[in-house]
């Protein structure tokens, strides 16, 4: 393992105690960071400096930190999950980081994620987008054989780039208009590639979007900042599928 | 709320307006450029025939300018809405703001094509105004300077002045970067996205922001050097405004010179 | 010590052929009218493959449905960390496999310590999941005829694992996910987010609803129903250290053991050999490495303590290839259990490498060079590229570091045929209760037990248990939600009350050692008997040291933590004390007392047979033991070899 010198850093962090309240910056010195630490774990190991010197620790989502679950997520120095591509805050480690940087570390933003507290925000918009229509409506139990129903293999790839969507949020986070078209559209793009979403494809796209809109999220203007913000790597070809789907739905749904 | 207002106002049929009325746009800025290009030949004479063809079946051109109207009004009419509502949907500022893109060519300080489509729209905008009160509104706004002219020798005389052909250099320059973006943006509001033709849509897409621009900007060189205006043609008589409404073109008009 | 009771626990098994037991149950259980579902109402504690397809298809019957996770969406759950694949005994392949074989394999893989029953109805069932799933949008590996594809695992000699890329958890919770979000926008599922069940409540026997947290809030919040799902996930964290999820804890499960339900094996717990070593005392979690990939890896150490020589400085006769030396058979895929131990034996000795020499190379230059570095890519790219982004070291160019990790607890709940627990109305799914994997889990099972009993065990049992009890009305304005409240909030005052000089992650940090040297891989009755000695004077010492700020009426997640170690720390004595019960060696638990000549596991058949369910009594009297036997009578009872 390549020898790497310990860092000491800057961390100006968002702090704002409640939704109601009013956030500001506060900045803390770190010393002796290894650069073999994730983010995650350096705010640990600044969460029990703080704890130590009586300050409440910052608050931060996370959970499975292998990259997977998507529930961790802040902005770093401006980049949602920081510097590298295709990479979750988890899975990013100290190492991409100089000694004596200054790190600015803020929650995403966007009026329909609300901060709960620190760099923690609410983001169940996404799951009202999925309930509007994210589903194939089959009951337990009624499903045929997984045999009867064909899917050709590229059409299974294709679904499945969609389906890997962590929903972290980062596409919002990213986007100049705070827009979760790119969440909205990995669903929408993973049930239109297959036979199953077929019988609900219009009413899926529709709603969702209603759903999207509703919940206060911008317009997509096609600067791809979300795909490169996406820690799944998931391609806006799945936007333009969702255009698709919707105009075609807007145009020949029978409501 | 019917199925049509219901799909206009969502963010998606929004953008598929936005994508419609773009391209049209689109068209219509290769229709004029075209046009416009006449200019470099023959003198004005081309120009000038072409210019009062278009103007020879008022209702035609009656109906097309409305069309033509409408595709403006419903393109920024959408802008400025979305852009209301985008900049609602991020509520909280963030204090750094930095790009995961690698891949931006053009990139001036943060500022890309993409990123700043109303702001670059608000321009072409502005010169939109200008532009129209030359040579739409001319006779009005510029009275007796330009009025019963023949077209050709209108733009001479306004293109002349350095600061108006300055303006619509930068126009144009601002027309190039929005369609830059613009362009291939409105394929992917459509739909339109597939790994066989996306490179083609792109290379398209930059190869017209700069037949555009450098169309529209060639204009500028045309109009403070080569464009020189004839001294007779500037002192023409006053009466003459309404030479262009009531009698066809006069051929012998452009020998004089 | 503890007190054996050998009263036999009533586990409802049908009587009959093994074959018939399953279909006999469900036609003998009562039935609600569906009219009269919508009378009642199901608390669900978790979301993860268990808790959302119960919740959905209890939700589909008609049922109101409460469902309740600590998470900010169903969606984040753990299981959606499950990389390779699930089974099914689908034979889609047409290698011989059957209904039968997974339930042997599964018998064999659990080394002989589970329940019949219940693993053949797993085996029975799990065809009906992949169905389920593929309608549902599930995008499994496809042939290129459009059929499903299958890929080969770990302990079975038939493929037999159905897949999404390295992403199959996520997929199928993403599945169980949707059924669940339809649910919700049809208004028979209320889903409540970031709440934390803190207790269960218990009036006249049944269980009637649950105390949680809010966590946004701080707020305690109380939930009554006819019956409570508990799908809270393993207790793999109270070594500090794992594979699971930060959030993973043992709360829930040990709060309802608080009120009566029974804990049983909580020994068993699973380490899996293919993990990203340990590599700094900050170190938060450990990552899991697919086990596919000792299919091309080989596994070594230097054959001199402490060579300081680069790995590919170290010559072929300078190296010990230590599974192919000792299990010539199966060489590098010997079972999770066998190289975990194998890999700890060496470093113990003292030929470990890495900073920290607790680590083991796995080595792929020899499949490079038989197979080339693309084709090594195309298998295990992604792997590869994960180990880079943790470890900055290239896979291809220089043999990667692995050691085992706490990877899933077989232990859980004891709950009898119909998944209840011993609290009526207390059902228990997933990996919270013991039922299906006995003393090990074979690959690929974990996620096809917590969708079969989600999808197609409690729909059924939890009908037959409101059908049958007269359940009196009941709110959340009976005194025992009150009182239950009271003592949820009271646990809160005092964490908050001592205001001492430890962090809770200095003290978890503390267990997690104490567990693992004396509870993980290998146990003996010295260290154990040490261990129960140790987890009292930590539990004394956090709730004399601990040291929370805040307040416990806003979000808090170092108060959350704090309460979830509070319970680790009673939980672990209860793992001990199983665990020195045990004189045995069997599937994931080895006592060094107990094997054979060669140092493998010797399971003591005679004496211990037996699911080990013990019985809360209280803070200052030991648990009771009560043994449930285990028979076997479709199977016979051998011992595994893997020479």
């Amino acid at each position: 393992m390549p020898a790497h010198k310990q860092l000491n850093l800057t961390l100006r962090v968002w702090r704002q105690p409640d939704a109601g309240s009013r956030g500001e910056f506060r900045d803390y010195k770190l010393y002796s960071v290894s650069p073999e630490m994730s983010f995650l774990e350096m705010l640990d190991v600044l969460n029990e400096q703080l704890l130590e010197e009586g300050e409440e620790p910052v608050a931060f989502d996370h959970d499975c930190r292998e990259g997977i679950c998507g529930t961790c997520g802040v902005v770093i120095n401006g980049q949602p999950h920081g510097p590298m591509q295709g990479t979750t805050t988890c899975q990013l480690h100290m190492r991409n980081f100089e000694d004596g940087d200054l790190i600015v570390i803020e929650p995403w933003r966007a009026s329909a994620f609300p901060v709960v507290r620190d760099l923690v925000v609410n983001r169940s918009a996404f799951d009202r987008i999925i309930q509007a229509g994210g589903y194939v409506s089959v009951r337990t139990g009624q499903a045929p054989d997984g045999n009867a129903i064909l899917v050709p293999s590229p059409d299974q790839a294709g679904a499945m780039d969609a389906a890997a969507c962590i929903g972290c949020g980062a596409c919002v986070a990213a986007c100049k208009n705070a827009s979760a078209m790119l969440f909205t559209a990995a669903k929408v793009s993973h049930l239109a590639q297959l036979p199953q979403g077929e019988p609900e494809r219009k009413q899926r796209a529709l709603q969702m979007i209603a759903t999207h809109d509703e919940e206060g999220f911008g317009a997509c203007t096609n600067t791809y900042e979300c795909e490169a913000a996406c820690p799944a790597e998931i391609s806006v070809s799945h936007i333009a599928r969702l255009n698709r789907e919707y105009s075609k739905a807007m145009l020949t749904a029978r409501q | 709320m019917s199925w049509v207002t219901a799909a206009l106002r969502s963010s998606v049929g929004k953008k598929f307006v936005m994508g419609i009325t773009g391209l049209f746009l689109c068209g219509f800025l290769v229709i004029h450029l075209a046009g416009n290009l006449l200019l470099y030949i023959g003198d004005g004479t081309v120009y000038n025939e072409y210019a009062h063809k278009l103007h020879s079946n008022p209702i035609l051109l009656f109906v097309a300018e409305v069309i033509l109207f409408a595709g403006f009004l419903i393109h920024i009419y959408l802008a400025i809405v979305t852009n209301r509502e985008n900049r609602a949907a991020r509520g909280v500022r963030y204090a750094v703001k930095k790009t995961k893109r690698e891949d931006r060519t053009v990139n001036l300080f943060g500022w890309t094509p993409d990123t700043t489509m109303f702001a670059s729209g608000a321009v072409i905008l502005g010169f939109l105004v200008v532009h129209l009160s030359d040579f739409k509104f001319g006779d009005i706004v510029h009275g007796e300077r330009i009025a019963g002219l023949e077209p050709a020798d209108k733009a001479r005389i306004l293109m002349s002045d350095a600061i108006r052909a300055g303006i619509y250099l930068v126009g144009s320059i601002f027309v190039g970067i929005h369609v830059s973006h613009g362009f291939w943006s409105a394929f992917q509001s459509l739909g339109v996205n597939h790994p066989k033709y996306n490179d083609w849509i792109r290379k398209v897409g930059i190869a017209f922001a700069i037949i555009v621009a450098v169309g529209f900007g060639s204009f500028f060189v045309w109009g403070i050097s080569g464009g020189e205006v004839d001294p007779a043609v500037e002192e023409a008589p006053v009466g003459s405004s309404s030479v262009l409404e009531t009698a066809p073109p006069r051929p012998d008009q452009y020998t004089q010179k | 010590m503890s007190t054996a009771v050998e009263t036999r626990l009533n586990s409802r098994v049908p009587t009959g052929p093994l074959p018939d037991q399953w279909t006999k149950c469900k036609n003998e259980l009562k039935l609600v009218a569906p009219n009269n579902k919508r009378k009642f109402h199901v608390i669900v504690v978790g979301s993860g493959l268990a808790g959302a397809s119960a919740a959905a298809s209890l939700g589909e019957l008609g049922y109101n449905v409460t469902c309740v996770t600590i998470h900010d969406s169903p969606r984040r759950a753990h299981s959606i960390a499950a990389q390779g694949g699930i089974n099914a005994a689908k034979n889609y392949q047409n290698d011989g496999d059957s209904t039968w074989r997974l339930f042997v394999d599964t018998i064999k893989g659990g080394d002989y310590r589970s329940r019949e029953s219940n693993v053949y109805r797993l085996a029975e069932v799990s065809g009906n999941i992949i169905d389920q799933c593929v309608a549902q949008g599930v995008p499994f590996a496809r042939e290129y005829g459009g059929t499903l594809a299958n890929r080969t695992f770990g302990g079975a000699l038939v493929s037999r694992t159905f897949y999404c890329r390295g992403q199959t958890g996520q997929q199928l919770l993403l599945g169980a996910y949707s059924a669940l979000m339809r649910q919700v926008s049809a208004g028979k599922v209320k889903v409540l987010p970031r709440r934390e069940m803190l207790d269960l409540v218990v009036v006249d026997g049944c269980a009637r609803g649950v105390v949680c947290r809010n966590l946004v809030n701080g707020q305690m919040e109380t939930y009554a129903g006819h019956a409570v799902l508990l799908c809270t996930g393993g207790y793999g964290n109270v070594f500090y250290l794992s594979t699971n999820a930060k959030g993973c804890n043992v709360t829930a499960a040990w709060r309802a053991h608080r009120r009566g339900a029974y804990f049983a094996n909580p020994c068993y717990t699973q380490i899996h050999p293919t993990c990203i070593p340990v590599h700094g005392d900050y170190q938060s979690k450990l990552t899991l490495m697919s086990e596919s990939l000792r299919n091309d890896g080989r596994v070594w150490v230097p054959k001199e303590k402490g060579d300081q020589r680069k790995p590919t400085d170290i010559p072929e006769e300078d190296r010990d290839y230590y599974l192919e030396r000792r299990y010539p058979t199966y060489g590098n895929m010997v079972p999770r259990d066998v190289a975990s131990r194998a890999a700890k034996e060496r470093c113990d000795a003292g030929y470990g490498v890495g900073s920290t020499k607790m680590a083991v190379y796995l080595d792929f230059s020899r499949a490079i060079e038989e197979q080339g570095e693309d084709a090594i890519r195309r298998k295990y790219g992604n792997l590869f590229d994960m180990y880079e982004k943790i470890t900055d070291d290239n896979g291809y160019k220089t043999p990667m570091m692995i050691y085992p990790a706490v990877h899933y607890t077989m232990g859980g709940l004891w709950v009898d045929y119909h998944l209840q627990s011993t609290i009526p109305g207390l059902f228990v799914l997933g990996e919270a209760n013991f039922s299906d994997h006995g003393a090990n889990r074979l690959g690929a099972s974990a996620l096809m037990q917590g969708l079969a009993d989600g999808y197609f065990i409690i729909p059924y049992t939890v009908g037959h248990h409101l059908a049958s009890q007269s359940l009196k009305p009941v709110t959340e304005a009976h005194p025992k939600f009150k009182e239950t409240m009271i003592d949820a909030r009271s646990r809160i005052e005092s964490i908050l009350a001592v205001s001492g000089t430890r962090t809770v992650t200095d003290l978890h940090r503390e267990l997690g050692k104490i567990m693992w040297n004396r509870c993980g891989m290998s146990r003996n009755a010295e260290g154990l008997e040490a261990a129960l000695t140790e987890i009292k004077e930590l539990r004394e010492e956090f709730w004399r040291t601990i040291n929370v700020l805040g307040s416990g009426e806003a979000f808090n997640q170092n108060l959350e933590y704090a309460g979830r170690l509070a319970d680790f720390l009673e939980f672990a004595e209860l793992m001990a004390r199983d665990a020195l019960e045990r004189k045995e060696s069997a599937g994931g638990h080895f006592r060094e007392e107990y094997q054979t000549e060669e140092g493998e596991a010797k399971r003591d058949d005679e004496n211990f047979c037996h699911v080990a369910a013990w019985e809360y009594q209280g803070d200052d009297s030991p648990h009771t033991l009560h043994k449930e036997h285990l028979d076997f009578q479709n199977v016979e009872l051998t011992t595994r070899s893997y020479k």
